[in-house]
């Protein structure tokens, strides 16, 4: 092959090459030091299980169980928010007020997201403006315990953290159906509900994909949320990581990272079987996978 | 027809419900940036707004997060264009996504502790490069499924239009494709940048002497509280976001 | 306190901090001063607001200050991996470091006699000498390791508009108060002062709160899981921010928090008290300890003792009471009333009420703080217990 076209492999190549590069590696190295003996200040090489039993066999087992709950709940609820908003921003408005939109959804990024966070517990303490609210109209005599502290207040932070992010996949899969395909089905004679489930829906499949691994995943490894927002140790696995590291059990912690990071590989594997990634892909590939 | 506009209707309300709730929690912080700290001030206060720039720390920080915002805000679309394009082109593009979504799939703070162990077998000092490359390397996969959402509904079909018609690859992509996916590409960057500015986790592990507006945010609010002037920071942001979005919205709008 | 101490998880991140710093940080020197700079790495509250100017005249030295975390991961990765020792000079962190520190060789042994205020200070004296279960925070095996910028002792604070006058630690534990309490995320300060009660009220064998072994402090999180599944508690704190809040939003009306909380609640014009428990204090110092670097120039250690005996000066001390409302030495005071240039009568009186508040507290007795206790990771995976229970 030519220098350009080496030169263009290259290029291609290249995030891979950074991936494994400063992600495989280390997290390969991380793999390696959960087998090492703890020792006082570090730990020392060896081969052991001791660390894995100590994390399955104990009640750390249920924080890993309580975060694919919790994220699972985050991601449901967002999804639900974000699709209809998405298609009818992509599919129903003009693309300035779209565009306005969007940017709108995105501002509240540029404000730190602990700062963020902790305004939550201004808005949802027993002395805050809600419970105010609810009083002042009468609908509650009190101020509700459970706004603030508990399972509801994570999933509000959780949600209002991620769920603009899966707006945007969502959006970009959705407007970019082609709206003859649309177009087709209605003079096929299908209504719009059978149009939507039969033709839209499986379209932006690959948008819904890319959003639920966004605030899936992102809430899995949340650790300020659930520690401002979730009351008396509402905790996540990330908590559990960052609090053995705090006693310098690294092999434990190496343990629970590597455990934790099987477990999302073990959730992409199952999507790659569920979904034939081919019709994911279908589009992008269709140069190659032309029978 | 009636029907059709009492459903938008409700679809915006909708709309403005949801934004409602997101910039509820903005509040607070604009609120507690005027406050006076002792009674004598007044009602409102705007000393926190100066105490920005004289606090060392914090105006560092602002540099340091701008500095790897920037530099991520470019690496990482033009590695998440490779890695799209090697997607649909070269043989083994399962792998391949797979490699780039890896850091989705990695908590933060294994990542960032896997990561720094790796620098420091390697003898990479803590810099700013050492902070880029832990934020690109937790956009690589947002950035990236943006441009292959964007590439899905791209035909490649017009590509093979261009070739039919002399063009070289290069020629094809940069005026056939580009232009169709580029919401797409800016999609990515803004997505890169965002998550940039946000990264709290992996960036504090690699971070070394230096700190980023997160990191010092989060530090602070650990060990000694949040002092107004932060505040001050964030709604000088928003204030900022507010007139950009308003200076984009006023020029005149071409329709992609 | 500072009872980030052992173990505020979120403060693991910082290990990075350390990770990074150790990996050879290169520090530029910035010239334009006589000798060179001191590094002096701190968890925040030994800065004395930026102002080193009266130790640079008489030293020619300046200070180049780092925040670090305070978690033992942070520290220790701060100067186990390589470079560290090399580039920190002072290290200023909550005490009891010693055994971690000095078994890796990190740290000096302090040469008393270089620091003319040590004997002026009659807290070094009368709490933290040999003997005393003070020691542990500056010593080991006998020998001293760590100059006691600071001392403090800690208790609960509670609004007594809401609660009364409460003097026991039982006021965590009242049914009156359920739902209205919040706890550090913290077993060597929360774990430890509800072992003190126990202790102290009978209900628990526990021989020593200081230092118990895994049995003993399994019995304390039975005893907070039961009241935890009671309802007992609204939150777990864990940052500085989040309890002032708590006790300014009267979210809480009973929290097991550190002073300066309730200063600044105070500030903000509520009215919390700092609880006086007939059960004792958790007792605690902060520690500055010279990092061990053979390379170090002998005019570089001299002006790092300088540094140390600056701290435990009357000018330092007053400052750093009256910015973080800590008991530092006994000279602060007299220093303070007797320079009203640099400090005006409020202050002064700040500072006096303070240290004659703290050294009431110590006299008075409790149990001295442990941040690595002999069990620390039963500790880690008992309290793990508590927080998913």
């Amino acid at each position: 092959m030519s220098v350009a076209a080496w030169g263009r492999r290259a290029f291609l190549l290249l995030p891979a090459a950074f991936v494994t590069l400063f992600l495989i590696l280390p997290l390969a190295f991380t793999f390696l030091v959960s087998f090492w003996k703890r020792s006082m200040l570090g730990m020392r090489p060896g081969f052991v299980f001791a660390n894995y039993a100590e994390f399955l066999t104990g009640t750390r087992l249920t924080v890993l169980g309580r975060s694919f709950v919790i994220s699972a709940e985050a991601t449901l609820i967002g999804l639900l928010i974000a699709y209809p908003i998405a298609y009818f921003l992509a599919r129903k408005v003009r693309p300035r007020a779209t565009r306005l939109v969007l940017l709108l959804f995105t501002v509240p990024f540029l404000v730190n997201y602990i700062i963020r966070t902790f305004a939550w517990t201004y808005l949802l303490g027993r002395t805050g403006p809600v419970n105010a609210l609810l009083i002042a109209a009468g609908l509650t005599r009190g101020p509700v315990d459970w706004l603030l502290f508990s399972p509801f207040s994570v999933l509000i932070g959780m949600i209002s953290s991620y769920m603009p992010f899966m707006i945007f996949p969502l959006w970009i899969s959705i407007a970019g159906i082609d709206r003859r395909l649309i177009e087709a089905s209605w003079m096929l004679g299908a209504p719009p509900a059978r149009t939507f489930l039969r033709v839209a829906l499986p379209l932006s499949l690959p948008g819904i994909f890319a959003a639920v691994i966004f605030s899936f995943v992102g809430c899995f490894g949340e650790s300020a949320v659930p520690v401002i927002l979730g009351g008396v140790g509402y905790q996540l696995i990330g908590n559990e990581i960052t609090s053995t590291l705090d006693v310098l059990n690294y092999p434990l912690a190496a343990a629970m990272s590597s455990v934790v990071t099987a477990a999302m590989l073990a959730l992409i594997g199952v999507w790659y079987l569920a979904f034939d990634l081919r019709s994911f892909l279908g589009k992008i590939l269709s140069r190659r996978s032309s029978p | 027809m009636r029907r059709a506009g009492a459903a938008r209707a409700s679809l915006w309300a909708g709309i403005a419900a949801i934004l409602l709730m997101l910039y509820l929690p903005l509040l607070p912080p604009v609120l507690f940036s005027i406050a006076p700290e002792h009674a004598g001030e007044g009602p409102v206060t705007l000393r926190w707004y100066g105490e920005i720039w004289e606090s060392e720390l914090l105006s560092g920080a602002i540099a340091t997060s701008l500095e790897a915002g920037a530099i991520v805000a470019v690496v990482t679309p033009v590695l998440s264009l490779a890695a799209a394009m090697a997607i649909r082109e070269l043989r083994m593009p399962r792998l391949l996504l797979l490699l780039v979504l890896l850091p989705l799939f990695v908590p933060g703070v294994s990542m960032g502790l896997a990561t720094a162990f790796f620098f420091r077998i390697l003898g990479i000092a803590p810099s700013l490069v050492t902070i880029a490359m832990v934020q690109t390397l937790w956009a690589l996969p947002f950035a990236t499924l943006v441009v292959l959402t964007a590439m899905s509904s791209f035909d490649p079909v017009y590509l093979e239009a261009a070739y039919m018609a002399g063009a070289n690859r290069w020629r094809a992509f940069r005026d056939i494709e580009l232009p169709l996916i580029r919401p797409g590409i800016s999609g990515a960057a803004t997505f890169s940048l965002i998550l940039s500015f946000n990264e709290t986790i992996r960036t504090s592990i690699v971070q070394g002497p230096l700190n980023t507006v997160q990191t010092y945010i989060w530090s602070t609010y650990r060990e000694v509280g949040l002092s107004p002037s932060l505040y001050a920071l964030m709604t000088l942001l928003i204030a900022v976001t507010f007139a950009l979005v308003g200076a984009y919205l006023l020029r005149a709008p071409r329709e992609a | 306190m500072q009872s980030n101490p052992a173990i505020n998880r979120r403060d693991a991140l910082k290990l990075a901090l350390a990770a990074g710093a150790a990996a050879a940080v290169p520090f530029r020197a910035r010239p334009s001063l006589a000798g060179g700079r001191i590094n002096f790495a701190d968890i925040g509250v030994g800065d004395p607001g930026g102002d080193w100017s009266r130790y640079t005249k008489s030293s020619g030295y300046g200070v180049n200050l780092v925040s670090i975390g305070n978690a033992p991961s942070a520290i220790l990765n701060l100067l186990v991996a390589g470079g560290g020792t090399g580039t920190y000079d002072i290290i200023n962190i909550v005490g009891g470091m010693q055994k971690p520190l000095v078994d890796n060789n990190l740290i000096e042994e302090l040469d008393t006699s270089k620091i003319p205020n040590w004997t002026k200070d009659r807290n070094i004296g009368e709490f933290l000498t040999a003997g005393t279960p003070g020691f542990q925070f500056i010593g080991y095996n006998g020998k001293i390791y760590g100059c006691p910028t600071v001392l403090q002792g800690d208790s609960f604070a509670y609004l007594p508009e809401k609660t009364g006058t409460l003097d026991s630690y039982a006021a965590l534990f009242d049914p009156r108060f359920k739902g209205y309490v919040a706890l550090e995320d913290n077993y060597t300060t929360a774990g430890q002062k509800t072992a003190l009660f126990l202790k102290a009220s009978g209900q628990a064998d526990i021989k020593n709160p200081d230092d118990m072994t895994p049995d003993e402090f399994k019995k304390v999180v039975d005893y907070l899981i039961e009241h935890k599944r009671a309802g007992q508690f609204r939150v777990i704190w864990s940052s500085f921010q989040q309890a002032v809040d708590l006790i300014v939003s009267k979210e809480v009306h009973v929290i097991d928090c550190w002073e300066p909380m309730v200063f600044a609640a105070k500030a903000k014009g509520v009215d919390a008290v700092y609880a006086d428990p007939k059960e004792g204090y958790l007792l605690w110092a902060m520690a500055a300890y010279v990092v061990r670097n053979p390379g170090r120039s002998a005019e570089q250690e001299a002006a790092a003792y300088q540094l140390l005996d600056f701290m435990l000066g009357g000018w330092y001390g007053a400052k750093i009471t009256t910015l973080r409302g800590y008991m530092t030495n006994t000279d602060a005071p007299d220093y303070a009333k007797a320079h009203p240039d640099e400090f005006s009568a409020d202050e002064a009186a700040k500072v006096a009420s303070i240290t004659e508040n703290v050294r009431r507290k110590f006299t008075k007795g409790g149990t001295w703080q442990n941040r690595w206790p002999t069990a620390v990771e039963a500790y880690e995976s008992e309290w793990s217990r508590f927080k998913s229970a």
